[in-house]
């Protein structure tokens, strides 16, 4: 054997020096990864490693996690200073905190006495700590009063949410990752778990080497799970509701179902039954695109096997029948008997860090805790404990989201706060964004990045600590609250989201008779109250507790559950009203924007793994956006052949709100009559998107909008076009 | 030692005891080298910790397990390494690529994750001419040290699975190690405890790993591993269509043959026939002027000294006392500036003096070596005869002798450099270079490029003192007729065999006859254009006016053909390399972000200036 050189110098490898690992919780998606940022001499975080024993992620991260650290310091764009304009096209100057906080606290204050109360809105986030929303949202219900208050969640989660609610009587997902391990049959619905989730994926994978069960992938779209999968059902965009009812019609009409499970538990079957009965396969097959052999085969894999699991994610979720689709899977595993047991569960992948933080905490839709605004009790309890009137709280929820903007744009809210959201490049139809946010007459923009788009149209800029700069609890998609510890101090003179809401508060002659703890642990102890006795029970978590089981699951008290509990509904009983689950019927009304003559083709849109949501963050993470630095359209290559479209040109598309120039991908993972193309960017997909509401859950259908695609001649032009929507 | 395993690790990071076969399947022992060899019990001195790591299987050949069913391009492996090493976006010692085939929704991507595989026969080890390459008894490690390497970027040419990556930047090469500091502590390569797909795996070599059955050397897009022995090992079982294409710009795909091998194939594109001036121009620019002029040094110089020798007198140093000197030392200067060129193209030009580091097996050492002392000889002989009043003191016959001996010295020494220099590019994994045309084409430009230099020199003072007599002219023309025609002669043997000889040269020679097409037929019809015109004075005694046109013509056309052809010879060669991905590792993506300027808007992992 041949070895080179004898006199050999030292090896040299990379070190980076690390004294000392802090804990934390993986800030992007709600997976849930238990991490530890490691520290240097100097105090600088310059590495990231998975926590071995930490049952949710043991010891593995996806590319974003492995490069967290390098948030702190190496990403460009952090806000350092408090910025104030007194006109959107002015210069931004820098100010202090007082300065910045009083002006935006006097701006709310005019509004909300010129044009009422709920003229001025707040839109938070998915992305800051439970003890944070918590804290805004009493903010919100309690100081300020404002009831048009939401979080972008509507954008991501408000389907699940609503179904839940629509089938349990309750948000809470009710099943858990453990729960791969013990099921027979899982059902993957729009999810792309090794793009989306990609650790989620990993402990699927991980059980899957073990013992086999069949994998059935719905999407329109031949992803990497689609092609790990035992099935593929390459549905037609749109159109889960059918297929979801059909599948229940197989499992009825061949006696499938438990009906003691039925009869015990459940209500609204004969409504429900009347209703499925009309999606024969064969009916089902013409409009959801896939055989009614098929449809059978599946109805009898999913209803025979000893316990069943669906997921899903935005494929059900950013439908027009979103919230319907996420009730008509809970219908399947009803029908069955597939809750509340180990493999069996209807599993909502959640999308946020803490969507599930602000869904319990937040107060957006309600009260925090899970109480709603329309509920009396719910109204006293927290007006009592936080010491205000109750005839301060609105007495049902206002408006969300995507109702919000277009209020904007009718002149009916006047002045917004935005935290740690960017609709500028989230929200469908970008043209309609710009105006709407041009309309505003206060907006003020709390975000970790000075150069978050939506800051293009801000009067006050608070600049914010990001992630692991504060301390706090996620809640992960199995329910699990988990612990950020503060690992270095906020960046430049940036604030933690919690110190702007308290000291917001004070700005307030109202806020200055509520209290609000200074930190993050007295704020939990308030959780933890208010969430004694509760489904959500926090009483038997404490933060050195939660950091050394690696996170705990709600509910978690001190006497039944004090290790917390993996599954919701395990006796069978539900919060309705009547503590049975509802059967819905749910008939499939199609309202997409379909593709027709002059628009031939379906947008799809998604996620990649190394990116996420608008790149405020992942954008400058070089390591990862080298990846995809610029977006790309998949398209099939035999359209493509036939409109003279190249691989790797850039290509023109329209739609019925605007225009895209966007590189092509020509790849067969795509049907011929679907593109599909990445979320993330500015000034790219959402310019063409429809994104119509879901009637239950207010969230847009960004999945589902036509499109016309052209070739362009001049590719040095639109090479330039497209590289300059690439620099803010 | 190093604190790498975390508290409670998993058992995923860990590397097993496996039992293993004595000899791999290429016939080589597992085992690197026997109990009581010189090289056991050594520290790696990683960092300059002087530990001895207690792995069990410290002395045996390690590889990548990679089970191309469960890859899904999460890029957690090439994150983990590059978040381990510390490395810049524009550089990756792992990379993911794929191949796809099949039609919606029977559509298949196999994603292939690469980085070293730590050849039994390392090429890049044995070309590295300052021998910055280690093979290691322990673990079989081929590491490369970036202390020594001067940033030539030849191992980047030999390796077939692009593992070195040349640091533009830092003017160095680095590459994957194995990541023997966590080896050496029992646990597995950062990227493989990093893999979220149970696709990446790595223990000793030819043992099977747990829940897996294949042992295969090959999947769809993997060069054949014939020429360096790579430790690694695949298993791929889930069928695929016949025809798996790439998405970078290589036009490659893979088509399935009748015993059910992938082979590559060109995948034409249907591109027009072009002129691409702008894309002659490489990095590889430095190495076309250095390769033609070292080829029309050393032709000038043979002619000069045996020219006499065989009735074909020109200058001489008795009959152009003034204009011999003269001459040589410009030749020499020439030179000088073609060496000082080629030095500048390397990442760290003042370690040049390291290109002699590995005689023993680098055709780019023994190139070198062979320059130099062509270089002294010609310097040694330029004196001698240039110079003859620094030399009275000598005796005349010693003299004589010098002279005889640096002249044949010199002769031979350029005609050895010239053949090194065309071994360089005798690559496997470079199959548009492995031919032996390429000699044709360097002996051949010697024959038509020194000549050309001489003829004219002597054509310009035949003319400036009226002498009509160009026999001798003519005997250079035929001299640079022949020349010419060995380079054609190679030229078409070496289009008839791209054509067959694997995907990658049918791809080169697509890319001639496309891309480059109409650069490529301008060379071909100028060259065969000035042989004829040379054939034509060689035979026919022009008068002078003709003579006049026929030669200049053919010295454009030459030259032009010269610095086309060579320029093509950089531009066209498609490397046995592993597929990439739709941005990263896709030449064309990483052009078009330089020249749109999204490469300096974004980080899009490309360095702006990179050559």
């Amino acid at each position: 054997m041949l070895f080179g050189r004898k006199n050999k110098n030292p090896i040299k490898i990379a070190d980076k020096g690390v004294v000392e690992w802090k804990y934390a919780t993986c800030g992007y998606c709600s997976t849930g990864c238990s991490i530890e940022v490691g520290i240097d001499k100097k105090g600088e975080a310059v590495a990231s490693r998975g926590v071995a024993d930490a049952d949710v992620n043991r010891g593995k991260l996806c590319i974003k996690g492995i490069y967290e650290h390098e948030l702190f310091r190496k990403t460009r764009g952090r806000g350092n200073k408090p910025l104030i304009r007194e006109n959107r096209w002015d210069e931004f100057q820098e100010t202090n905190w007082d300065t910045a906080l009083s002006k935006t606290a006097d701006e709310i204050k005019r509004i909300q006495q010129q044009y009422g109360r709920d003229a001025f809105s707040i839109v938070s986030t998915g992305q800051i700590m439970t003890e944070e929303f918590y804290t805004l949202g009493k903010l919100a219900r309690g100081v300020i009063g404002t009831n048009n208050y939401d979080g972008n969640t509507t954008l991501c989660m408000s389907s699940a949410v609503s179904g839940y609610k629509r089938s349990f009587g309750s948000d809470g997902p009710p099943g858990c990752y453990e729960d791969f391990e013990h099921t027979e049959c899982l059902l993957a619905f729009g999810s792309n778990l090794p793009e989306q989730h990609p650790i989620i994926y990993w402990r699927l994978m991980d059980v899957r080497e073990k013992h086999n069960f069949p994998l059935i992938v719905i999407d329109p779209r031949v992803t990497m799970f689609a092609q790990q999968a035992d099935m593929h059902l390459a549905i037609n965009p749109g159109t889960d509701l059918v297929l979801l009812n059909a599948l229940a019609h197989v499992i009825l009409a061949e006696k499938l179902h438990k009906p003691e499970y039925i009869e015990a538990y459940t209500q609204g079957y004969q409504e429900f039954a009347e209703l499925v009965a009309q999606y024969d396969p064969v009916t089902a097959s013409k409009i959801c695109g896939i055989d009614e052999d098929t449809i059978r085969n599946v109805a009898r894999v999913f209803a025979k096997a000893g316990a069943a699991m669906s997921i899903w994610t935005m494929g059900i979720n950013q439908s027009t029948h979103g919230s319907d689709g996420v009730a008509a899977i809970n219908n399947l595993h009803l029908i069955t008997g597939n809750l509340g047991k180990p493999g069996a569960a209807s599993l909502s992948i959640t999308g946020q860090c803490n969507a599930m933080g602000t869904r319990e905490w937040s107060s957006c839709s309600g009260l925090p805790g899970y109480r709603s605004l329309e509920n009396e009790q719910d109204r006293k309890e927290i007006s009592e404990f936080w010491g205000v009137d109750p005839e301060f709280f609105p007495k049902e929820r206002g408006m969300f989201m995507t109702d919000i903007l277009p209020a904007i744009e009718t002149g009916e809210v006047k002045g917004l706060w935005l935290i740690a959201t960017n609709p500028m490049t989230s929200m469908a139809n970008t043209a309609r964004i710009r105006k709407t946010l041009e309309k505003l007459e206060f907006l003020v923009v709390q975000d970790a990045y000075q150069d978050v788009e939506t800051n293009q149209y801000s009067h006050v800029f608070l600049p914010a600590a990001i992630w692991a700069e504060k301390e706090g609890c996620f809640t992960n998609t199995e329910r699990r609250v988990n612990i950020i510890r503060n690992v270095c101090e906020p960046y430049g003179e940036s604030k933690t989201d919690l110190w702007i809401f308290n000291q917001m508060a004070k700005q307030f002659e109202r806020g200055q008779n509520v209290i609000f703890p200074e930190s993050a642990e007295g704020v939990f102890e308030e959780l933890k109250t208010l969430s004694k006795g509760r489904m959500l029970d926090y009483s038997g978590m404490s933060y050195e507790k939660i950091e050394q089981s690696r996170g705990i699951q709600w509910p978690c008290n001190e006497e039944q559950s004090p290790q917390g509990t993996q599954r919701l509904y395990t006796d069978g009983v539900f919060q309705t009203a009547s503590g049975k689950a509802n059967l819905l019927a749910l008939p499939f009304i199609d309202n997409n924007e379909r593709p027709d003559k002059d628009y031939p083709f379906w947008l799809n849109t998604g996620r990649v793994v190394e990116h996420f949501h608008t790149r405020t963050r992942t954008g400058k993470v070089a390591n990862g956006n080298k990846f995809s630095p610029t977006p790309y359209m998949e398209m099939n290559p035999d359209a493509a052949a036939e409109l003279n479209i190249q691989h790797g040109t850039y290509a023109r598309l329209s739609s019925r709100r605007g225009d895209a120039i966007v590189m092509v991908q020509l790849t067969q993972r795509v049907a011929k009559d679907t593109v599909f193309v990445p979320f993330h960017f500015h000034e790219c997909v959402n310019r063409l998107a429809l994104g119509l509401l879901d009637p239950h859950s207010r969230q847009p259908a960004y999945k589902q909008s036509a499109v016309h695609i052209e070739r362009i001649e001049n590719q040095q032009d639109a090479a330039q076009k497209n590289a300059m929507a690439r620099s803010y | 030692m190093f604190k790498y395993q975390r508290p409670n690790e998993q058992s995923y990071a860990f590397l097993p005891l496996v039992n293993h076969p004595e000899k791999n399947r290429y016939g080589d022992s597992i085992e690197t080298v026997p109990e009581g060899h010189e090289l056991r019990g050594k520290s790696l001195n990683i960092n300059n910790d002087d530990g001895i790591g207690d792995n069990a299987n410290r002395y045996k050949q390690h590889g990548f397990y990679f089970t191309a069913d469960n890859c899904i391009s999460c890029h957690a492996c090439e994150a983990a390494c590059s978040e381990k090493n510390d490395l810049p976006s524009h550089i990756a010692f792992r990379s993911v690529g794929y191949v796809e085939g099949g039609s919606y929704p029977a559509y298949s991507r196999l994603n292939i994750s690469m980085a070293c595989n730590h050849c039994d026969d390392p090429v890049c080890l044995k070309g590295c001419p300052t021998r910055a390459y280690t093979k290691f008894a322990e673990y079989g490690a081929v590491l490369q040290d970036p202390d020594i390497c001067f940033g030539c970027g030849y191992c980047t040419w030999v390796c077939p699975y692009n593992a070195p990556q040349l640091d533009q930047e830092a003017g160095q090469v680095e590459k994957c190690n194995m990541c023997v500091d966590r080896l050496e502590v029992g646990l597995k390569p950062a990227c493989v405890s990093a893999c979220l797909a149970g696709a990446l795996d790595f223990g000793v070599i030819e043992t099977t790993p747990e829940n897996r059955t294949q042992l295969e050397t090959t999947i769809p897009g993997f060069p054949n591993s014939d020429i360096t022995h790579p430790n690694i090992r695949f298993q791929q079982t889930k069928s695929l269509p016949n025809e798996m294409k790439r998405t970078d710009s290589m036009p490659i795909r893979y088509e399935k043959d009748l015993q059910g091998e992938y082979q590559s194939k060109v995948d034409e594109k249907s591109q027009a026939m072009q002129w691409s001036f702008k894309k002659l121009s490489t990095r590889e620019n430095p190495l076309v002027v250095f390769t033609l002029i070292s080829q029309l040094v050393i032709g000038a110089f043979i002619l000069l000294f045996i020219g006499p020798k065989i009735g074909i007198a020109t200058i001489t140093a008795t009959s152009n006392p003034i204009v011999w000197p003269l001459f040589l030392f410009a030749l020499i200067s020439v030179q000088t500036l073609a060496l000082v060129l080629s030095t500048m193209h390397l990442g760290k030009p003042h370690r040049f003096y390291r290109a002699f580091n590995n005689l023993k097996y680098s055709p780019v050492s023994r190139e070198v070596a062979g320059i130099a002392v062509f270089y002294n000889f010609l310097g040694a002989y330029t004196c001698l005869t240039g110079l003859p009043v620094l030399f009275t003191w000598l005796p005349d016959a010693v003299l004589s002798t010098l002279v005889v001996v640096t002249g044949w010295g010199a002769t031979l020494s350029g005609l050895a450099a010239l053949y090194f220099m065309h071994a360089i590019y005798r690559i496997p994994a470079r199959p548009y270079w492995n031919h032996w045309s390429v000699l044709n084409a360097f002996y051949g430009s010697m024959l038509s490029l020194g000549p050309l230099l001489i003829g004219s020199l002597y054509f310009l003072m035949a003319m400036l003192v009226g002498e009509n007599n160009l026999q001798v002219l003519n005997n250079i023309a035929l001299i640079i007729a022949i020349g010419i025609t060995i380079e054609l002669l190679g030229l078409y043997a070496h289009a008839r065999y791209l054509k067959h000889h694997s995907g990658e040269s049918q791809a080169s020679h697509y890319q001639q006859i496309t891309q480059f097409g109409k650069t490529y037929w301008l060379r071909n019809i100028l060259l065969s254009l000035s042989a004829i015109s040379m054939f034509a004075m060689s035979v026919i005694n022009f008068e002078i006016n003709l003579a006049l046109i026929a030669w200049w013509a053919g010295c454009i056309m030459i030259i032009i053909a010269a610095v086309l052809g060579r320029s093509l010879f950089y531009a066209l060669v498609i490397p046995t390399t592993m597929p990439g991905a739709f941005f990263w590792k896709n030449k064309g993506f990483e052009e078009h972000a330089r020249e749109s300027g999204l490469a300096s808007r974004t980080d899009a992992g490309v360095l702006i200036n990179a050559h």
